[in-house]
C-alpha cells in the first residue's frame, strides 16, 4: 500500500522515476494500480502517439496546415491527465499537448476537425492546428502567445479558492515559456494568494533551436519555484507512473489548499518543433536517437510485460483498434465539410455589432 | 439622486454592483484597505473583505491574465489598472487573450470582464501618468472601449460594463475625477447603452465631438462660441467601441461643418476614424473639410503639460477654420 505521508520530496537533485529503462518497477512503494487502470494509461499513450503521427500525415497530404508534434511529451502527459478529476479539475494547456488533451477526454474527432478546419471543430476553424479548446471538459481554448495562459490559469484558480469548489487548475507549458515575464507574473501571483494551481512545465530542452543552457542559468526550472514560496518537483517525464505518481500527490496537495505548486517534467520533443521546423539544423542526430530509445511508449511496455500485462497480440490488438478509431474520427471530422465563410463575423462579441453587420454584408453581397 | 464627484460614483457604482451580484469582485494594485489610489474603490474591502477585494502583486500582466481567468470560471472581475500608462505590461493579456477567447474558442468561452483605468493628461504626470491609449483597444477586436466625461455617465455606463458578457475597456478622465459635482441616479439599475452619444449642446453652425477628458475642454470652447455668436452642435460620444455613427452622421449631415477633439496624439488617433467614416457617409453634405484638434505626436510632455492639451483656443482656431473655408 501508498503510504500515508508524503511520498516525494521537492527540490530533488535527481529527477523522480519509478519504471528503470528495462521496465522494471524501481518505485520505493508498492504499485496501487489495478490492471485496467495500468492498461489504460498505455492505451493513452498509444492514442497519442498514433495522432501525433496522423497528424503529420495529414499535413504531408496537405490537410492540415500545420502540426506541434508531440512524440516524446506522451509519458509526462498521459500521468498528468490520470491524477486529475475530468470534468471537475482545469486544464490550461499550450500547443504539444496532444496526448493530455486526449486523455483528458477530448474527442478524437474534435481533435482532428481543429486541426483541419472542419464544422466538427467547436472553436469553429478560428485558429491554425494544435490549437485546441472544449468548455464541456473545462479545457481552456489554447493559444500561441508563449504563457500567456499561464496568469489566467492562476485567476481560475483564485476562483476556485474564494468559491471553495475544491477544484484544481493546471497549467502546462514547455520550458521556453518561463523565460518570459507573464510565467513569473502568474506565479508569483500564485504564491502570494495561496491558489490551488499546478505549473506544469514539459521541459524538453528545446525553445525551437535554443537549448537549454541558452534559456537560462538556473540548474533546473523547478528550482524556480523556492522564489514564488512554493515546492518544485523534478520529474522524469519519459516514465507515466513517475508522472502519475508526482502528480497525484501534488494535486492532492493543492487540492486541499496548501497552495500551488510547480513541476518539472524532463522529456525531450522526438520530431520538430512544428512541421514547418529542419531541427537536424540544431540537433545532433545521434542525440534524439539515444532519447528515443528511452522513449515512454517502450519503458511502460516493457514495465507491462514485466508484470504480465501485455504481449504482442495484446499489443496489436491495441493498435488496431486505435487507428481504426483514428481513422474513423478523420472520416467523421472531414465528413462535416469546409467552416463556412461567414461564420468569420460570428463571437467576435456576443452579439454582432452594426460595424460587423456591415463588414459582414460588404463580404458577402 | 446624490450629488457625487465621478471618482465618488465609481465606488459607489462598484458596490451596488458587488451587492447586487456575489460573482462581481474588484483587483488591482492597492484596491483594498488603500482604496486604491484614487479612492475608486474606498470602502469596498470593509464591505467585502479580501476575498472579493484583491489586492494584487504590482503586475499588470497578471492583474488583466488572472480577472480572464476569474472571469472564464464564473466570476464578472472588475480589474484596475492604477494609470493606463501602465496597462502595457498586460496589454499582451488583453490583446492576445481577452479580446480573442470568445472568437478563438468559437463562442464557447467568454470573458465578461471589465480593465478600469484612469487616463488622459492635464495633471503635470509627465507622458506616463498622462495618455489617452484608447486608439489601441479599439484597433483590437473583440473588446468593447468606454470612455465617460460625467459622473452619470460614469455610473450608467460602468454598470452596462459590469453586466457585459463581453470584455470592456473602461476609460476613465482622471483629471475630471473630482472636477464636478452633479446629482446621479442611485437606482441600482440606472444603466446607459453604449453608443449612444449624448449631445451635450444643442447648435446649428457647427458640430463639435469628443469624448472622455476632452468634453470638458470643448464644452468650454462650445460656450466661447455662443458668446460669439456661434452656435455649436456638441457631441459627447460616451464609447469609442461601439460608436455612435449615427448621432455623428445626422449632424454633419444637417450642419455640414465638424470639429473633432481628442487630446490622443493626432496620427491614427479615434477621431481619425470618425473622419473617415464622415468623409466615406457624408462627404456630399459637408461644407468644409473636417478638422481634428488633438494632441501632438510627440510623447505627453511634462513642462508643456497644458500646450499639449487641445484646450479651447486651439477648438476655436479650428472652428473658425472651418467656418471660413
Amino acid at each position: 500500500m501508498i503510504r500515508d505521508s508524503q511520498l516525494f520530496q521537492p527540490f530533488n537533485d535527481e529527477p523522480i522515476s519509478l519504471i528503470g529503462e528495462t521496465g522494471a518497477w524501481e518505485g520505493p512503494f508498492d504499485l496501487d494500480l489495478d490492471p485496467a487502470a495500468l492498461r489504460g494509461m498505455y492505451h493513452d499513450l498509444v492514442v497519442g502517439r498514433l495522432m501525433d503521427e496522423r497528424l503529420s500525415r495529414l499535413q504531408r497530404q496537405g490537410k492540415v496546415s500545420f502540426v506541434a508534434p508531440s512524440a516524446g511529451h506522451e509519458g509526462a502527459q498521459v500521468g498528468l491527465a490520470h491524477a486529475l478529476e475530468r470534468g471537475r479539475d482545469w486544464l490550461f494547456p499550450y500547443y504539444r499537448d496532444t496526448s493530455l488533451l486526449l486523455a483528458f477526454g477530448l474527442p478524437q474527432v474534435e481533435m482532428l476537425a481543429q486541426a483541419m478546419a472542419t464544422r466538427a471543430d467547436p472553436n469553429r476553424g478560428r485558429q491554425m492546428p494544435s490549437h485546441n479548446g472544449s468548455k464541456d471538459l473545462n479545457i481552456f481554448t489554447i493559444a500561441s502567445p508563449i504563457a500567456s495562459h499561464v496568469a489566467p490559469a492562476v485567476g481560475a484558480a483564485i476562483s476556485m479558492k474564494v468559491q471553495g469548489t475544491g477544484q484544481v487548475a493546471v497549467a502546462s507549458f514547455g520550458e521556453g515559456a518561463t523565460s518570459e515575464g507573464d510565467f513569473h507574473a502568474a506565479l508569483n501571483f500564485a504564491g502570494a494568494q495561496g491558489a490551488p494551481v499546478v505549473f506544469f512545465c514539459e521541459n524538453n530542452r528545446y525553445a525551437i533551436s535554443v537549448d537549454y543552457n541558452h534559456q537560462t542559468g538556473a540548474d533546473s526550472i523547478a528550482a524556480k519555484a523556492h522564489a514564488y514560496g512554493m515546492p518544485g518537483y523534478t520529474v522524469d517525464g519519459m516514465d507515466v507512473l513517475a508522472s502519475y505518481y508526482v502528480m497525484r500527490e501534488v494535486i492532492e496537495r493543492v487540492r486541499n489548499g496548501l497552495g500551488p505548486v510547480l513541476v518539472e517534467t524532463l522529456v525531450y520533443r522526438f520530431g520538430p518543433h512544428s512541421s514547418a521546423d529542419d531541427d537536424s539544423r540544431y540537433r545532433p542526430r545521434e542525440e534524439v536517437e539515444a532519447w528515443k530509445r528511452r522513449d515512454p511508449l517502450l519503458r511502460f511496455r516493457r514495465f507491462l510485460e514485466k508484470q504480465g500485462l501485455w504481449d504482442d497480440a495484446a499489443e496489436a490488438h491495441l493498435r488496431a483498434e486505435v487507428e481504426a478509431s483514428l481513422q474513423a474520427a478523420t472520416a467523421e471530422a472531414e465528413a462535416a465539410g469546409p467552416i463556412p465563410v461567414e461564420w468569420m463575423f460570428d463571437d467576435v462579441f456576443a452579439q454582432r455589432l452594426p460595424h460587423l453587420e456591415e463588414q459582414r454584408h460588404d463580404l458577402l453581397d | 439622486m446624490t450629488v457625487q464627484t465621478m471618482v465618488q460614483t465609481i465606488a459607489r457604482t462598484l458596490d451596488q454592483e458587488m451587492a447586487r451580484d456575489e460573482r462581481v469582485v474588484v483587483l488591482g494594485q492597492d484596491v483594498g484597505k488603500r482604496g486604491g489610489v484614487f479612492l475608486a474603490t474606498e470602502k469596498l474591502f470593509d464591505t467585502y473583505g479580501p476575498d472579493r477585494v484583491i489586492d494584487s502583486p504590482l503586475s499588470e500582466a497578471a492583474i488583466i491574465g488572472a480577472a480572464l481567468g476569474m472571469a472564464v470560471h464564473g466570476l464578472r472581475p472588475v480589474a484596475e489598472i492604477q494609470f493606463s500608462d501602465y496597462v502595457f505590461p498586460g496589454f499582451d493579456q488583453l490583446v492576445s487573450q481577452v479580446a480573442k477567447l470568445r472568437y478563438r474558442s468559437g463562442g464557447q468561452f467568454e470573458a465578461p470582464l471589465v480593465v478600469r483605468m484612469p487616463a488622459g493628461g492635464g495633471v503635470k504626470g509627465g507622458h506616463h501618468h498622462s495618455q489617452s491609449p484608447e486608439a489601441h483597444f479599439v484597433h483590437t477586436a473583440g473588446l468593447k472601449v468606454v470612455y465617460p466625461s460625467t459622473p452619470s455617465d460614469t455610473r450608467g455606463l460602468l454598470r452596462t460594463a459590469i453586466r457585459d458578457d463581453d470584455p470592456v475597456v473602461f476609460m476613465e478622465p482622471k483629471r475630471l475625477y473630482r472636477a464636478v459635482k452633479e446629482d446621479v441616479p442611485d437606482d441600482p439599475e440606472f444603466a446607459l447603452p453604449y453608443a449612444q452619444a449624448a449631445v451635450r449642446r444643442e447648435g446649428d453652425d457647427v458640430v463639435l465631438i469628443s469624448y472622455g477628458a476632452s468634453m470638458a475642454e470643448t464644452l468650454k470652447a462650445g460656450d466661447a462660441l455662443a458668446e460669439q455668436g456661434v452656435s455649436a452642435h456638441v457631441l459627447d460620444l460616451r464609447s469609442l467601441m461601439p460608436w455612435d455613427t449615427t448621432a455623428v452622421l445626422e449632424a454633419v449631415a444637417r450642419i455640414g461643418r465638424v470639429v473633432l477633439v481628442s487630446e490622443a496624439p493626432r496620427t491614427g488617433g479615434f477621431v481619425s476614424e470618425i473622419a473617415a467614416t464622415i468623409a466615406e457617409e457624408a462627404l456630399d453634405q459637408l461644407l468644409a473639410p473636417p478638422v481634428r484638434v488633438t494632441g501632438f505626436d510627440t510623447p505627453y510632455p511634462y513642462a508643456q503639460d497644458r500646450e499639449y492639451l487641445p484646450g479651447p483656443n486651439r477648438i476655436l482656431k479650428a472652428v473658425k477654420r472651418v467656418l471660413e473655408y
